[in-house]
């Protein structure tokens, strides 16, 4: 074969690699790497609104100030409703922390602790980091609540994760927006589905804003998440995010 | 004036000084006001700690609160009061008072360091129904189940140097009366000064607590937490001292006291279960040789025979007794089990639980179920009993006060 041949079949080959990467697209920790900063930054100051919906019962409204600050931290405090004010939960590493305004003591809790008395877990809100907490893999690619999305595998590293499997959709059009997620037991059994959706400018820049946790245990709980404001990239000190700090109060 | 009267005008001083010296509230301003009613109703009894009603308590003897708090937040700045006008009624000095049950001024730097002034809670310890590290504020009236405790008063540094370490150093002054109980305890003043150094370390919460002062058995305490993985947390907490709290004194004897627990959460349900070791309480035969001694001061006070004086002396000698299980605000005997149970459905607006304090060293119970409804978000009612049951000369069915119904009604704006 001439070196022009051998030289033509390089290049198609090399044309043909680098066809079949853009095809494949980014790698599954790219896509959960970039769908774990697609609402917050990474540090960030946020409000928002929960709502706890129950059938048959009057919707329950908290709102809440929170602080965000890489993988490891978090800090939730409630502002309203009055009765409520100045409770508030604290995430570091594999930590959590409740601070009870009528006791002004700061209490240790399980990260599997519902959050609120909602369908959101104390992981769900802090989600600190799929990424850190979960092994992903890609399992293909698909329509999801009207979206082309990545379907991704998430297995827990270890058992004090939240939750033992996760099933999660993303956007595929380049924002990486996630679009639903379904939480399951090791025994397989769903519990909860979120679904991801109000995509609008915030803070800056666009994304989604409305988070929606239904259970899958008891039919007709909801929980809401709607963010009100977010401010990314602020500078945030570690010791914000330490039990010393939350017992100043709100 | 008194002593107490002092205390009260120089700390209402203190607040209108601090109100004052704030800068103007500004629409942005967070302030928060709290009006409320508290009425605490307690069925009294005739038992070896009030022989023929000497303590004077009608059948039904209580006091009945109007409750302010007021809260200003300006920025770092924190000025807080909480207080009560407080009719007794059913005791034998029924009287109107008031008391500020915290009104202390705060600053934080960042959140690095902070200052508090005046009457505060202290409240640290990662136990929920005893804090064996915790001396510094007044003993905790059992029958009451709120959290709400009265401060001490006091100024505390609070230094935060990392996420994952913290001090605090306290210098309090208290007496050793819980004010919501129509008894008076011993009227001894203490003040203290406390240092308590945290850290964070493989997960676990870990805190070294120093702790001395005048009226104060100087003591070392070690308090631990840790998550179990879920939903489960476990804490420790304990004290080492020499010389009892409680009388007698015996000054040579090193005591200890451990609280171990844990806390679960399921949904909208909280456990919490906790053994108490109290090293300084009576063993049975220390239990019974303080009722023995009850029995002969009574015997001696109502004994015509003897010289006024000699009755007056054995009188005192039985208040005396019987102000000692108040004494240490946590416990006359040596071990004891927590266990509560708390449910508050997200979207009701009931809530409810129950709380039990079993004495494993006579058999005593102290049962506690309650009920809270919240109307409106800033509107809470809660109603809490309290049952005291087991043997007849335990602990808790010796009491002068033999149980409690207590009404709470909170307005938040």
């Amino acid at each position: 074969m001439s070196d022009p041949r051998r030289a033509l079949l390089l290049a198609a080959s090399l044309l043909a690699q680098a066809a079949l990467a853009r095809a494949a697209g980014p790698d599954a920790a790219t896509i959960l790497r970039r769908a774990d900063r697609a609402v917050l930054g990474e540090a960030a100051v946020y409000t928002l609104r929960m709502t706890v919906i129950r059938t048959g019962k009057s919707d329950r409204v908290v709102e809440m100030k929170g602080w965000k600050k890489g993988d490891e931290q978090g800090l939730v405090r409630y502002t309203a409703p009055a009765k409520e004010r100045g409770t508030a939960y604290l995430r570091s590493g594999q930590n959590t922390w409740l601070f009870l305004p009528s006791a002004e003591k700061v209490v240790r809790v399980g990260a599997r602790q519902n959050f609120g008395g909602g369908d959101f877990s104390n992981a769900d809100i802090f989600r600190l980091s799929l990424i850190r907490d979960y092994d992903p893999t890609l399992a293909g690619e698909e329509t999801m609540e009207g979206q082309e999305t990545y379907k991704l595998e998430l297995k827990a590293k270890d058992r004090s994760i939240a939750y033992d499997r996760v099933v999660y959709w993303v956007r595929t059009d380049g924002t990486f927006y996630p679009v639903r997620a379904d939480y399951y037991t090791l025994a397989g059994k769903r519990l909860k589905s979120l679904v991801v959706s109000e995509v609008k400018p915030l803070g800056g820049r666009t994304r989604p804003t409305l988070l929606a946790m239904e259970s899958r245990v008891d039919e007709g709980s909801r929980t809401l998440l709607q963010f009100l404001t977010i401010q990314d990239d602020v500078s945030l000190e570690d010791r914000l995010f330490s039990p010393g700090a939350l017992e100043r109060g709100e | 004036m008194t002593v107490a009267a002092r205390d009260r005008a120089a700390l209402l001083g203190a607040v209108l000084l601090v109100l004052a010296a704030g800068r103007p509230v500004t629409a942005q301003a967070p302030r928060q006001l709290e009006l409320g009613i508290e009425s605490f109703n307690y069925r009294s009894a005739e038992t070896a700690l009030n022989r023929d009603d000497v303590l004077g308590f009608d059948r039904y003897a209580g006091l009945l609160r109007a409750v302010l708090g007021w809260r200003e937040t300006h920025g770092a700045f924190r000025a807080v009061f909480r207080g009560y006008v407080e009719q007794n009624y059913g005791t034998r000095q029924d009287e109107l008072s008031w008391v500020a049950r915290q009104a202390y001024a705060q600053y934080w730097w960042g959140d690095k360091l902070g200052v508090r002034l005046g009457k505060q809670r202290i409240a640290w310890g990662s136990g929920f129904a005893w804090n064996p590290t915790d001396r510094l504020e007044p003993a905790k009236n059992a029958l009451n189940t709120t959290f709400e405790r009265e401060g001490a008063l006091g100024a505390r540094l609070d230094w935060v140097p990392s996420a994952r370490t913290s001090v605090v150093l306290v210098g309090a002054q208290t007496d050793a009366n819980p004010r919501d109980l129509p008894v008076a305890a011993t009227n001894v003043q203490r003040r203290a000064g406390a240092v308590r150094a945290r850290v964070l370390v493989s997960n676990t919460d870990l805190a070294l607590v120093l702790s001395a002062g005048k009226n104060q058995r100087s003591l070392v305490g070690f308090d631990v937490g840790r998550d179990l993985g879920g939903s489960l947390s476990l804490h420790a907490e304990s004290s080492l001292y020499r010389g009892a709290e409680m009388w007698p004194p015996r000054d040579g004897e090193l005591f200890f006291r451990i609280v171990v627990g844990g806390l679960r959460t399921s949904g909208t349900n909280a456990f919490v279960l906790e053994y108490f070791y109290n090293g300084e309480g009576y063993s049975a035969t220390q239990f019974h040789r303080w009722l023995s001694g009850l029995d002969a001061s009574w015997a001696a006070a109502s004994d015509p025979a003897l010289p006024p004086p000699a009755q007056q002396a054995a009188l005192a000698a039985y208040a005396f007794g019987v102000s000692v299980p108040y004494s240490a605000g946590l416990g006359l005997r040596r071990q004891y089990l927590h266990a509560s149970w708390t449910r508050g459905s997200p979207t009701s607006v009931w809530t409810g639980g129950v709380s039990s304090v079993v004495g494993l060293s006579d058999g005593g119970v102290a049962l506690s179920p309650g009920v809270g409804f919240a109307p409106r978000g800033n509107v809470t009612l809660n109603l809490d009993g309290v049952l005291l049951l087991g043997p007849v000369d335990s602990e808790f069915r010796l009491r002068p006060l033999q149980g409690a119904l207590q009404a709470r009604l909170k307005v938040l704006f």
